[in-house]
């Protein structure tokens, strides 16, 4: 008898056990406490526990001012997080991440539009800056938060003991790239050190991002905008087949050591030679600055505008925005900080991460000077670069396949040096044609 | 009368359901979670591949559409040679050399345990390590690993990953470097099953060491083989990680995988219901083949 009790006991704690195990995973992702309470704002960034730290305090100081409480996730995946919440209609109300994911949220119904007069001080924004946020349809879907420029890295203690100028042009980038490359610049007596540093692999689009502020210099674009409202491709335009062909011949093609070995399989993650010490230019964003502060020191290296091509030293910009979730019914609060996160007050603290990274690179709000705030002259030049010599990539389309699709004929035609430039990127074009055409945008 | 015969009978059923049912009920909670977190994601995997995948504004039936889409792409088509060319490659090899390996480490001494288990690590490390491991090793210039070795032969810096002929090959070899210490175990136990007196028996008639691996080893391992080829089955074809961390499917697409395309497809170009169609794809190839390999195996069993 004593035997079958046991039994039974066994049995009923295995399926209690179960029905544990069953509620545990039923209860997973419905944490999102406070949705229904109106004063409390559920907003997400892709952060890193570093970026999420300086946000802290901006949402705190907001927090102290208006009284709105926020519900902060710092979230790495943030992409897939977003659609499993999408698929429970149930979407933060803030968010804030890259500008180039604009088109494919609002294509995909994830946004609320902005009205920009109903964000206090959005006069204080310039006009090219929310330009950059209005989507397919004409209205806002975005305000801008953060906006940065590539501008050359250059290693100043390399190029003033080979007696070299700093580069303006195309042409004294190459001959630098060369010096640094052969004349040993390090003074170790060895041939181990690099002209320039290149993500050139086609991973998440690397190839087009790094290659985008060539061929804007190039005199050329990868989609224009047509009369119509729609867009065409162009990057079988004479300056793209021009600027491909000089990146090719000259870069990839050219002689040993011009740019990093590897690069061709390079993302941003594993290009680190600028930072090792062993390459001497890297044409990227200011938000490596931090890094290489500590690696290489500050003393050692400038910020320089890009060499001028063809048609000028026009860079690539990107940045960050703050998104409204779509049906959300909080429009007033989300305003509210808004207008908080684009004021002197929201940007300055961002922009002073203190020991941690500041989460606004260049602010979008006039009133406030990059290199002031930062009291560091370099930041001076990201921002000049914005203002005066930057071109985004559209961000009204879903640009995403466009961009990875120019990755991959890029890294294509930089792979093998026998190739076809003319054709490859007639291909591509014909390529690109197909993906606007997916999104009823090809005019 | 009747019902002297019927009540042990009833009590029989009774206690025979109870034992059927004890078994179920100890499997419940290892089911339930293979039901939570493989069964119903798998068939929520195959129901979008039907589906024109939009998670906040509704799905959109489109049938066949993204099947006929991912089988008439050709990046796709393009990926099939390269995943058939590695995922046989890096099986085979893994096999040839876990064999090897457990040939060469079969035995009892303590130096062998050591030995044994340093050879094993790979298995037990992230692929993720592994690939920024092997990134150093392939490293481009006379500053990597392995051409610095070559260096000493007078060979020049090779560039395994960044030239398009050798990338997908210098990928394999990585992949059979993880695999083959798996197998190794698998066929090492096969190993101990040998009957020791046939290769004393194989000594005294004089045979070749070939012959001996040919006809004692070789057979006497078929089960152990006939795991690590299922085994094979299952994964070859899958191999995503090492691509992804190593090459990342460059240069040129030389090294994109059936798997990387479906990657990217669902991941930067935001269609998951190619995505998904695609992995569907992949899975029925693998369960054929699996079955297929099975289907040998048995039969080869009862030959």
């Amino acid at each position: 008898m004593g035997h079958r009790r046991r039994r039974r006991r066994l049995v009923a704690t295995l399926a209690v056990t179960g029905l544990m195990f069953g509620t545990a995973a039923c209860g997973s992702g419905s944490g999102s406490a406070g949705s229904s309470d109106p004063n409390t704002l559920e907003v997400w960034t892709r952060s890193n526990p570093d970026d999420a730290a300086t946000y802290e305090r901006v949402f705190a100081a907001f927090t102290k001012k208006t009284g709105i409480r926020i519900d902060y996730q710092p979230i790495i995946n943030f992409d897939q997080q977003l659609q499993s919440r999408a698929s429970t209609k149930d979407l933060p109300d803030v968010m804030i991440n890259d500008t180039a994911l604009m088109g494919s949220y609002q294509s995909q119904g994830l946004l609320k539009p902005i009205d920009p007069d109903g964000i206090a001080g959005h006069d204080q924004i310039d006009a090219k800056t929310w330009a950059s946020t209005v989507g397919i349809d004409g209205k806002h879907y975005g305000i801008p938060y953060s906006r940065q420029a590539m501008t050359l890295m250059v290693r100043k203690d390399w190029r003033e003991k080979l007696g070299l100028p700093q580069p303006k042009t195309w042409q004294d980038m190459l001959t630098l790239a060369k010096a640094f490359a052969t004349r040993d610049p390090d003074g170790d007596g060895k041939k181990d050190t690099y002209g320039m540093v290149v993500p050139g692999s086609a991973q998440n689009g690397y190839a087009a991002w790094w290659g985008a502020s060539y061929l804007w210099q190039g005199g050329a674009r990868i989609v224009e905008r047509t009369s119509d409202g729609g867009y065409k491709p162009v990057m079988d335009s004479p300056a793209a087949v021009r600027t491909v062909t000089w990146l090719k011949d000259n870069l990839f093609c050219g002689d040993n050591g011009v740019i990093q070995p590897g690069a061709l399989t390079a993302i941003t993650g594993t290009a680190t030679n600028f930072q090792d010490g062993n390459a001497g230019m890297y044409l990227t964003g200011p938000y490596n600055m931090t890094t290489f502060d500590q690696t290489i020191g500050k003393d050692k290296y400038e910020v320089l505008p890009a060499p001028a091509g063809p048609a000028g030293n026009e860079v690539l910009a990107d940045g960050e925005n703050v998104y409204f979730g779509a049906r959300t019914g909080k429009t007033e609060q989300e305003q509210a900080l808004g207008a908080f996160l684009v004021s002197p007050e929201g940007q300055r603290l961002a922009m002073t991460g203190g020991e941690h990274q500041p989460v606004v690179r260049i602010p979008v709000n006039t009133t406030l000077d990059a290199a002031k705030v930062r009291n560091d002259p370099r930041w001076g030049v990201v921002q000049k670069a914005y203002e005066n010599d930057s071109v985004v990539f559209p961000n009204a389309p879903d640009f995403a396949p466009v961009k990875q699709d120019t990755a991959d004929a890029l890294n294509a035609l930089f792979t093998y040096c026998g190739s076809d430039v003319r054709s490859g990127l007639k291909e591509l074009n014909d390529t690109l044609a197909g993906d606007l055409k997916d999104q009823d945008l090809l005019k | 009368m009747t019902a002297t015969v019927t009540t042990p009978g009833a009590r029989r059923t009774r206690v025979l359901s109870k034992k059927a049912l004890l078994p179920w009920v100890f499997l419940a909670p290892g089911l339930l979670l293979a039901l939570v977190f493989k069964f119903l994601p798998m068939g929520k995997g195959v129901w979008l591949s039907f589906f024109k995948v939009r998670p906040f504004l509704g799905d959109q039936w489109v049938g066949l559409d993204n099947y006929t889409r991912v089988l008439t792409d050709h990046r796709f088509l393009d990926a099939i040679g390269h995943t058939l060319l590695l995922g046989i490659g890096q099986s085979l090899g893994a096999i040839a050399v876990g064999f090897l390996l457990a040939l060469l480490l079969e035995g009892q001494a303590r130096t062998l345990k050591i030995v044994r288990t340093a050879v094993f690590l790979p298995v037990v490390t992230a692929t993720a390590v592994v690939g920024e491991l092997w990134r150093l090793l392939y490293y481009p210039t006379s500053d990597g690993l392995i051409n610095h070795a070559l260096g000493f032969l007078g060979l020049g810096p090779v560039q395994y990953l960044d030239n398009p002929n050798t990338a997908l090959w210098a990928t394999m070899v990585m992949s059979v470097w993880m695999l083959a210490p798996y197998n190794m175990v698998i066929i090492l136990a096969g190993l101990a099953g040998v009957d020791r007196t046939l290769y004393e028996a194989a000594a005294m008639d004089g045979v070749s060491l070939w012959q001996r691996l040919r006809y004692i080893t070789l057979p006497a391992i078929r089960p152990a083989l006939g795991i690590v080829l299922t085994l094979a089955a299952i994964r070859g074809l899958r191999v995503f990680t090492e691509v992804y961390v190593l090459t990342g499917g460059g240069p040129a697409g030389s090294t994109e995988v059936w798997m990387t395309r479906a990657y990217t497809l669902g991941f930067t170009r935001n269609d998951i219901g190619g995505a998904s169609a695609a992995s569907v794809v992949l899975l029925c190839v693998t369960l054929l083949l699996t079955v297929t390999v099975n289907y040998f195996r048995k039969r080869g069993d009862v030959r």
